[in-house]
């Protein structure tokens, strides 16, 4: 299957030999190249999201403006609508997701990692058939149970739909970066005396951040973009998610684009903010050194 | 049907381990856990407890739907496999499973080989890195709403930009969405430019944990780029690269919303993949019963090539 | 075996977690606000957007100053987003946690009525004949909502299909206003001369209008999809001419080649763009279009098809009322009150379709509107339901044609011009014989 790997961009990438020490050794002409690559790239990429932004500037539908760029669909969403509430909420069930998922999935990831057996391998099977039925599917059994316990038009409602359905990735992808951690390194920490679960969170916690995190962005891009289920859990203005405000827009046989768009802009925001935040930590990875003896 | 295999699947593996199965790196005393053997039943049981009180309900409720005739409200009567036989005999079900093939491979092996090109370049230093990062992450920030808005933006009427762009360098009037090739080509390079970000971020932690002193030891040895590439990096990314591409393989053919607001599945049903189906089945024609039919076989197809994948992560685990 | 000796195997570890949901949970809790208190229980009142942003916020006034009579029960408003609002709807009522009065779908009156769940409309319809609510709907209206063993909804706003067409692009290309078929292709052909499409329309994701079209010119020819039985009935002499006539379009290069694809956004942006020149939309679509180009669009009379007929496809949009309500005349006293003050929906422009009572369109606020007067005095008289040819109410099986993978492959291909009439129609057919329950 490697064989398959004979892309040409990654050619490219090969004579680079990648990592911040053998980078000494490339020099400045390569850096540059790679860096006009990665714009270039970029810049394609960002073609959608640019095009989403423009429209948030354009006059809104049955506007007087004629200025080519305005603010007032920005304007209008914050005066009109109460994106400040739906933003609050859609952080509250976000963040709330990601730690749930995190502290659940991280220890539930690592018995995947390093245990061999028939009990493992049917676990493992759970969590691909839970993974592999489709969401709409669900959402009318859900929601038929959920109205029986009181959770519908509820904030926690959704959340523990989230949770549930951040988990079977959330574990893989935990288990996944586990993967990358030999067991010498806590081997060596039971022969010192520490306990499963001391070698767990002493030398394998420890050394996941990079999994952590990205098993973090997962779950908190899957809450705060769904829109399946909160729209049909979520009835009333103020437990609505940022999601579900979007398509107040979407009207009987029109649209107000510039007004998706402006909310979309919004909605960007606090990911990119975080992720921007979250970053170093995400590129300080890996556990280099430690691992010099493998 | 799928759901008496698993019930069999889960009792055997339970058997198993009453009878003789272990933990393999813990050797034990027959008949008792060892201390470490509980301490990962006590790791895996809240995910388990979570996973089961949220979809077992709706997994049972579906099963029982796909056996009965009835509609989103009404139960109906038991017809017993009569849904999966229609499905099966019915060419639509198989020109969406062909359409699906197409879309999960594109979508699977696309954003994994743009993902992993971009996490190696990223992994090296360059300025402004870390706002690379960030900003490659945007296609999977933005909502699918507003993406397939302005991807619709993008292509959809001549006066689009990219059909303009298409006329400027002398292509005529190229139908991105209405022309049923393109548009399978259109929707796929759509969910190929959400994806990637994802494989992205699977690859850079990967390549995280692999320490860069190996290549250097390498380079001593006179290995090529390639050769360190191939033989260094790729083994110990081996096991992240199975799973990511288990977790994308399963997130396109489940993907509903990355079709369905592109193109609704036209033109004439080219770009209806499974679950596109499955939906307009169940909500459009109201026939609950074909329809998560529908999606019990293909749930069935996925966790059939998902085990044979996550067998290929056990060996690669072993070596 | 392994669930017996769960407590005591739980470790630090696996009990932070739970003990972090728990604080979550009761975190979130305090978010959400309380809930309903008080006596009577409420009628629960659900709408969709139908208009623009005002639409709602309007609507939900006029439903909390809802002041019952002794013993009645108040109103609540909920605003139900258009995403999804088959789940929405399927699972409250599944779940008895419903709405007692209603709009939705245009045949989701039919379906839950069907299911056994709709409270029949002929009481109240009754009581409306003696206060002269009944006498002020337009004609034909109600009749559209009779099934076999009631009225199973009430006529809310009409959403319409009719021509526009752009004055400017039509004095531009020298040509006249189409009058009958053969006048519309010499009209359409002028037009391509200039550059612009003769039949502005789209069949793309979530865009039936297109389909709409395509039914309207079956009905405009004496034809349609349903026989006086209910049963399908497509591959007819009347609708082979009529879809023959539209290829003929399609394969003259009157309609746009992507027409097929475009969302009703598509279309939008095709007549800002001065692509189309005449075609056939909503009542709404000069003010969705908007901008330089919107004002200059206006609705033209009916085309006289080959046999002389006129005729059109439209949607009598309805309010409905559920067995699950805490009062049945409760529900009926909230909607006479509702029709008897609803008429601010369309004074105050909120974009909501076309009113059901005459005495709404005789307000000076929607006279207006010369486009809207022409709709309400030419288009909706000639105007018939997915029921045509063979009846005038609507019944469940329309919901096989309503927004329907059948209906959507039909118009895309239709549109794509690489089929032929009878085939396209026949396939049609099947698809619908296949999806109607036995």
């Amino acid at each position: 299957m490697t064989t398959a790997v004979a892309p040409h961009g990654l050619t490219t990438v090969a004579s680079t030999p990648a990592g911040k020490r053998a980078d000494i050794y490339t020099g400045l002409r390569g850096r540059w190249w790679r860096f006009l690559v990665i714009l270039v790239v970029t810049a394609v990429v960002l073609v959608p999201i640019a095009s989403v932004v423009f429209l948030s500037l354009q006059p809104a539908l049955g506007s007087t403006s004629t200025a080519p760029i305005t603010l007032e669909n920005f304007a209008n969403v914050f005066s009109q609508t109460s994106v400040g509430t739906w933003m609050a909420n859609s952080l509250a069930v976000t963040v709330i997701t990601v730690l749930i998922a995190v502290i659940v999935a991280a220890p539930a990831g690592y018995v995947l990692s390093r245990a061999r057996n028939r009990l493992v391998s049917g676990y493992s099977l759970v969590l691909f058939i839970v993974q592999s039925l489709p969401v709409v599917t669900a959402v009318i059994p859900l929601f038929i149970l959920f109205a029986a316990i009181g959770l519908v038009d509820n904030l926690v409602g959704v959340t523990i739909i989230y949770v549930g359905s951040t988990m079977s990735v959330a574990i893989w992808m935990m288990a996944a970066y586990y993967d990358s951690i030999p067991i010498a390194l806590e081997e060596a920490a039971w022969m010192d005396g520490c306990s499963v679960l001391g070698g767990f969170v002493r030398v394998v916690l420890r050394n996941s951040l990079p999994g952590i995190l990205s098993t973090a962005i997962f779950a908190f891009l899957l809450a705060w973009n769904d829109y399946l289920i909160a729209v049909v859990f979520l009835r009333s203005d103020p437990n609505y998610t940022l999601p579900v405000g979007l398509e107040t827009f979407f009207q009987q046989n029109a649209t107000n684009w510039g007004l998706v768009m402006a909310v979309a802009v919004v909605m960007m925001l606090p990911p990119v903010l975080l992720f921007s935040v979250l970053n170093r930590y995400f590129s300080v990875g890996g556990i280099g050194g430690s691992l010099a003896g493998r | 049907m799928s759901t008496n295999s698993v019930v069999n699947r889960l009792q055997r593996a339970k058997a198993g381990v009453g009878v003789g199965g272990s933990g393999s790196a813990s050797p034990r005393k027959k008949g008792r856990f060892s201390a470490r053997t509980w301490t990962l039943i006590a790791f895996a049981l809240p995910s388990l407890i979570l996973l089961l009180l949220i979809n077992l309900y709706p997994v049972i409720y579906a099963g029982i739907q796909s056996v009965r005739n009835g509609d989103l409200i009404d139960a109906g009567n038991f017809v017993g496999f009569a849904n999966y036989a229609k499905i099966l005999s019915d060419p639509a079900f198989w020109a969406a499973a062909q359409f699906t093939v197409i879309f999960t491979v594109t979508g699977v092996f696309g954003s994994w080989l743009i993902g992993l090109a971009l996490a190696l370049l990223l992994r090296t230093r360059i300025p402004g890195g870390g706002v690379f990062k960030v900003l490659l992450l945007l296609p999977w920030v933005v909502p699918v709403v507003v993406s397939a808005t302005s991807w619709n933006w993008l292509v959809a009427t001549p006066q689009s930009p990219l059909p303009m762009l298409a006329q400027a360098l002398g292509l005529g009037n190229v139908l991105f969405l209405a022309n049923p090739v393109l548009a399978q080509v259109t929707v796929c390079v759509f969910k190929v430019w959400i994806s990637f970000p994802f494989m992205m971020m699977m690859m850079s932690s990967a390549l995280a944990s692999v320490d860069v002193n190996v290549y250097e030891a390498a380079k001593v040895d006179g290995a090529s780029s390639w050769q360190s590439f191939s033989h260094i990096t790729m083994p110990l990314i081996a096991r992240t690269t199975y799973v990511s591409w288990i977790l994308m393989t399963i997130f396109c053919v489940n993907d509903f919303p990355t079709i369905f607001l592109l193109t609704g599945g036209g033109p004439v049903n080219s770009t209806t993949s499974l679950v596109v189906l499955a939906y307009r089945t169940v909500f459009q024609n109201f026939q609950t019963g074909p329809g998560v039919a529908i999606a019990f076989v293909m749930t069935l197809v996925l966790v059939v090539i998902s085990v044979a994948l996550y067998r290929q992560i056990r060996k690669v685990n072993i070596e | 075996m392994t669930s017996q000796s769960n407590g005591a195997a739980f470790t630090r570890r696996g009990f932070v977690g739970l003990a972090g949901g728990v604080a979550a949970a009761t975190l979130l809790a305090a978010c959400t606000p309380g809930g309903s208190g008080g006596s009577a229980k409420p009628i629960k009142f659900w709408n969709m957007p139908w208009g623009n942003t005002t639409f709602n916020p309007t609507d939900k006034q006029i439903t909390l100053a809802y002041k019952p009579s002794a013993g009645l029960n108040p109103a609540t408003y909920q605003v139900i987003q258009w995403a999804n609002f088959t789940q929405t709807f399927s699972s409250a009522v599944a779940s008895n946690t419903g709405p007692a009065v209603s709009s939705g779908g245009g045949t989701q009156a039919f379906q839950f009525e069907s299911q056994g769940k709709i409270s029949y409309a002929d009481n109240l319809l009754d009581s409306w004949k003696k206060n002269g609510l009944y006498d002020d709907f337009l004609p034909g209206l109600i009749d559209t909502m009779k099934v076999s063993k009631g009225y199973a909804a009430v006529p809310y706003n009409l959403d319409m299909r009719v021509m526009w067409y752009s004055k400017a692009l039509l004095d531009k290309a020298g040509a006249q206003v189409p009058t009958d078929w053969q006048s519309y292709l010499n009209t359409a052909a002028a037009l391509k001369k200039i550059g612009v499409y003769g039949y502005g329309t789209g069949g793309g994701a979530g865009n039936f209008t297109g389909g709409h079209i395509l039914v309207s010119w079956m009905i405009n020819n004496g034809g349609g999809l349903f026989d006086e039985n209910q049963k399908p009935n497509c591959v007819t002499p009347a609708n082979i001419e009529a879809m023959s006539f539209v290829l003929e379009m399609v394969q003259k290069g009157y309609v746009d080649p992507a027409s097929s694809t475009y969302t009703s956004a598509n279309v939008q942006s095709q007549w800002a763009a001065e692509k189309f020149g005449v075609g056939f939309d909503t009542a709404g679509l000069a003010e969705n279009v908007g901008g330089a180009v919107g004002p200059g669009l206006v609705v033209g009379s009916p085309l006289t098809g080959p046999s002389g007929k006129k005729g059109a496809l439209y949607f009598p949009n309805n309010i409905m009322m559920y067995k699950n309500t805490p009062s049945q005349k409760g529900s009926e006293a909230f909607l006479t009150y509702y029709y008897k003050n609803m008429t601010p929906l369309w004074t105050k422009g909120t974009g909501i379709g076309l009113p059901p009572l005459k005495s709404i369109t005789q307000t000076k606020e929607f006279q207006a509107s010369a486009n809207n007067v022409k709709v309400i005095e030419e288009w909706q008289p000639i105007s018939r339901t997915w029921a045509a040819p063979g009846g005038t109410a609507l019944f469940l099986g329309v919901t096989t044609v309503d927004g329907t993978p059948a209906m959507d492959t039909f118009t895309q291909s239709i549109l794509g011009g690489k089929t032929d009439a009878k085939s396209a129609l026949t396939t049609l057919e099947n698809a619908i014989k296949a999806n109607l329950k036995s």
